[in-house]
């Protein structure tokens, strides 16, 4: 992938179905570079897997440094000591009023926060860990997109999702707030586009300048017609238009990075457009990677699939469905299947990790050293609908963040507070609380 | 419960200020600029409540999808601008304003969906200006003005307007308002020129007119926004799609006959917007539409075709009304077995709306059968012999069951994968007993909750929001009213179109939380 070529960015664009090296433009990157040697930023991404994890083949026996990879976590062996295992952590919150377990407990995925229980009025959800981090990349301009949402699950498009939660609930872990889910791009093509729109190669600076104009009046005038619209509107309209505003104002600074001065990074590859989840998985994962590498964002989130999905995997030689299978009713046929999931699902975190630590950035560590990698889902046990001791991988250093190589067993501990120092070592400042029950930075991290 | 309906005071509730989804919004580009490619693809995929993508409440708006729309609105109007789309006049270069002002004036009245205020058309205005600052041609500062028109939230929200201040009385909407909802429903977009002049006259306010008016719109091919959206919706065809049979015991399913099933559910909803039928005879209308494959798969005469012919299903009543078509078998079964209890859901949610409660946590799976030769009713019955499953399973189960002679792909069977014989007799808990799907056909037309259901599910679609208990004598009246008009579809429409939960809006409500 080192050489280079200059080709259009339209000429990029257009190839799909191969794997094809990218141009780096250096006029297509953002204005933020990584800076000098040694201040690499850190990064966060999330690796949401619906529907439990099989634990018995999943938790190590040993405590501490002296852990042995279990079955299910075999495929990690390359990357066991870029590894903290975190048992014992509970999300209370995630339980839902009478049932819904899933949809209520990926509302409260990385929201720690209590859904409110509706088919779709006056949905409310807490703000997410992701999006309380973007808020703050986006308030220091730190990159061009606060955060990144993907998944490769577009859904059935049919019925209801879960027993009176709504389908937001279900489809989203990000929040950026309590009414307002975060949709995720479940098209790699679109998401490879988004990325390295804004550029274009070539072009002067009076044309930048010119452009940057032109985008900005047009921001201008719409804005000035929601503003107008405002007072025609009822208080539930204008919960909505307030969206329109947040939407408009992150727009508006994209705009204003139209121009984009020289830094280098690293070659990434159009996505190819395939069907098979793990290739989908996998350009996804690309996706988080490049983002990552040309600092166009810091904070990625990844869903394997919604909610409760009830997804056939017969690549895996399995006939039934994911949600079916997780009611195990302690059955050997089903603790197989769900193994033999859970073990694939650990091969798509491995393509991950093991490609960030292929990644050496400009300090001499790699990616993953300067990063933070969370995998985990929305419950422990699928045929009980715990949402105690859950399933959790912390992956890399965050720069120091996180001290891995470990089984680090908790007592039940908020997982809230595991998120609060995710979002202090994200550099957030003043969270000392979070969701319903964070009340303080999870120690024993480093 | 005569009566109860009774002078009911009746509220016709608050639609939220509404963003158009994917489909509508590639309809609406579609209608606006002669564009088909269908911009909205690339969107994320809309969140979905009360059993559709289109209801006001659950559709948000976020910044990466703002994003698409402002890329999106850049593209179209250089397409539409390449292909001809705005030379209604010639700009002059010299006098740019009064081509401009036309182009301009014209193109936000049709994609706002509503007359244009001067200073509106003002503002659009300052584009040409801005454009001569830079030393640019006129021509880029209309399209400049034209982007931003497809950014406004005047376009990307159907926007009905508030109550006077102060006021806590429903009220009407205006007419471009009642235009906007009769084509978002009818066809999932704008109103074309001959609903827009109807607004524009003050005509929509006379029943006769939008009479009128949506017996021509459902004559237009633009209706198939009907099949798609809503009958692919609320009839389970859009999962079709993800649909994954077991390929070892269900080989015989394939990609064609998953094209051609969907073909099959589209015409024969479709032929009831066209034609003569009641509503309710989507249970068990004696029709069809198959090519070959597909007949020869449902084991139907050949009707001697590769495209989808129209068949009478004479001699094949199992065929007849949607249990009888493949893509809702196939939606409802598990990739490996049928599932009564799926199919009876659906039937209950759909088609009577009386949904029973999820099963409690920790419940048993349907057990695996004790003798190789157990059949599915008798592992039904052993799966729902727990006391705290039997209600339930005692109102789902027999309506599943009845179905059981399909197989989970679809395909007519007399005997189960393990050789049993299929006992497809359902018995409910009035003691009635439904001896296979037939019997279940008559059954549910003969349930009053089915043209309530079927309207709940409708008027649901048709105002964008998710109803209640609130609603119940609402849809009922509608129901009434339908019936009383003959039961077909355009007289559920016809019956929606004219109810005040269609044609007015509620003041504000508190909010819950």
């Amino acid at each position: 992938m080192s050489k280079k070529f200059r080709l259009s960015r339209r000429t990029v664009l257009r190839g799909t179905g191969a794997l094809m090296a990218l141009p780096l433009l250096e006029q297509m990157l953002p204005r933020n570079a990584h800076g000098a040697p040694g201040t690499v930023p850190r990064r966060l991404a999330v690796f949401y897997t619906p529907n439990g994890i099989h634990m018995q083949k999943w938790t190590p026996t040993i405590e501490g440094p002296a852990w042995e990879l279990t079955p299910t976590l075999e495929p990690l062996a390359a990357v066991k000591n870029d590894l903290l295992v975190v048992t014992g952590l509970a999300n209370q919150p995630a339980f839902p009023d009478g049932d819904g377990h899933h949809a209520a407990a990926t509302g409260a995925f990385l929201s720690c926060a209590k859904v409110y229980k509706t088919e779709g009025n006056n949905l409310r959800v807490g703000i997410s860990m992701d999006q309380v981090i973007a808020n703050h990349m986006t308030a220091t301009r730190a990159t061009r997109y606060g955060s990144m949402e993907l998944g490769i699950d577009a859904g059935r498009g049919i019925g209801n999702c879960d027993s009176g939660y709504a389908c937001p609930y279900a489809n989203n872990i990000a929040w950026s707030g309590p009414r307002t889910p975060v949709a995720k791009e479940t098209n790699a093509q679109a998401a490879f586009n988004r990325l390295f729109a804004g550029g274009i190669p070539g072009e002067t600076q009076a044309q930048i300048e010119k452009r940057r104009a032109y985008g900005k009046s047009i921001i201008d005038v719409v804005r000035d017609d929601a503003t107008a619209l405002k007072g025609q509107l009822g208080t539930s309209d204008l919960q909505k238009l307030d969206e329109y505003f947040t939407s408009v104002r992150e727009l508006e600074k994209q705009v204003e990075d139209v121009s984009v001065p020289s830094m280098t990074c690293a070659s990434g590859a159009a996505p190819i457009v395939s069907e098979d989840p793990t290739a989908k998985t996998k350009a996804m994962m690309d996706l988080i990677i490049l983002a990552f590498q040309c600092d166009l964002t810091r904070v990625a989130t990844f869903m394997l699939a919604n909610a409760r999905a009830n997804k056939v995997y017969p690549f895996l030689g399995l006939s039934g469905a994911h949600h079916t299978y997780s009611h195990h009713q302690k059955s050997q046929s089903n603790y197989k299947a769900l193994a033999t999931i859970d073990k694939w699902e650990v091969t798509l975190l491995q393509y991950l990790l093991e490609r960030m630590k292929s990644v050496i950035e400009v300090n001499g560590l790699s990616l993953l050293d300067n990063s933070m990698v969370y995998f985990s889902s929305e419950i422990g046990d699928g045929d009980s609908h715990n949402h105690v001791n859950l399933p959790i991988i912390l992956a890399g250093r965050g720069g120091g963040a996180l001290t891995p190589g470990r089984h680090i067993v908790y007592q039940q501990d908020p997982l809230a507070n595991l998120y609060i120092y995710l979002m202090q070592a994200m550099g957030v400042p003043n969270v000392t609380t979070f969701g319903d029950d964070g009340t303080g930075p999870l120690p024993g991290l480093v | 419960m005569a009566g109860e309906c009774e002078n009911a005071p009746q509220n016709p509730g608050r639609v939220t200020l509404h963003r158009l989804n994917r489909a509508e919004y590639n309809a609406t580009v579609r209608d606006l600029l002669g564009d088909t490619t269908q911009p909205a693809k690339d969107f994320p995929i809309d969140d979905h409540g009360y059993g559709f993508d289109n209801i006001a409440d659950v559709l948000s708006l976020s910044p990466l999808l703002m994003e698409k729309y402002s890329t999106a609105a850049e593209r179209l109007v250089n397409d539409a601008w390449t292909r001809g789309a705005f030379n209604s006049c010639a700009l002059d270069p010299l006098n740019p304003a009064p081509c401009a002002h036309e182009i301009l004036s014209n193109f936000a009245r049709r994609a706002w969906r509503r007359p244009v205020q001067q200073e509106e058309v003002d503002k659009l205005m300052t584009f040409v200006n801005l454009a001569s600052q830079h030393a640019d041609p006129p021509e880029v500062g209309v399209r400049l003005a034209l982007r931003s028109v497809l950014v406004s939230p005047h376009f990307l929200f159907r926007v009905e307007k508030n109550a006077p201040p102060g006021s806590t009385e429903p009220y009407t909407l205006d007419n471009f308002e009642l235009a906007s909802r009769l084509s978002y429903f009818l066809w999932s977009s704008m109103p074309d020129d001959a609903l827009f002049a109807a607004a524009e006259a003050g005509k929509l306010s006379d029943p006769a007119e939008v009479e009128a008016q949506v017996r021509r719109m459902l004559a237009d091919p633009k209706a198939r926004a009907l099949v798609e959206n809503f009958a692919g919706q609320w009839l389970f065809t859009r999962a079709l799609g993800t649909a994954v049979p077991d390929g070892t015991l269900y080989g015989a399913f394939n990609e064609e006959l998953r094209a051609a099933m969907r073909t099959e559910t589209e015409l024969f909803f479709a032929e009831f917007i066209s034609g003569d039928h009641k509503l309710k005879d989507l249970i068990d209308a004696p029709f069809t539409y198959v090519n070959d494959q597909l007949a020869a798969y449902y084991g139907l005469p050949l009707p001697g075709s590769p495209t989808h012919k129209r068949v009478e299903l004479t001699g094949h009543p199992e065929r007849s009304g949607i249990f009888g078509k493949g893509s809702l078998l196939i939606v409802t079964s598990n990739p490996d077995r049928t599932s009564p209890v799926q199919r009876g859901v659906w039937v209950l949610e759909q088609l009577l709306c009386s949904a029973p409660p999820p099963p409690p946590p920790d419940v048993e799976n349907l057990p695996p059968p004790i003798t190789p030769d157990m059949t599915m009713k008798e592992r039904m019955a052993l799966h729902r012999s727990a006391p705290a499953c039997q209600g339930c399973h005692r109102l789902m189960d027999p309506l599943g069951l009845a179905m059981e002679n399909f197989d989970p792909i679809g395909r007519w069977r007399l005997q189960e994968v393990s050789g049993a014989p299929v006992d497809a007799t359902g018995d409910l808990p009035d003691g009635a007993i439904l001896a296979g799907v037939r019997d279940m056909q008559s059954y549910l037309k003969k349930d009053p909750k089915l043209t309530n259901c079927i309207t709940e599910h409708m008027l649901t679609y048709a105002t964008g929001r998710g109803l209640s208990e609130a609603d119940h004598c609402a849809v009922k009246d509608v129901a009434d009213k339908a019936e009383a008009r003959g039961g077909r579809l355009v007289d559920y429409i016809l019956s929606i179109v004219s109810s005040s939960h269609f044609t007015q809006r509620g003041a504000e409500e508190e909010q819950t939380p």
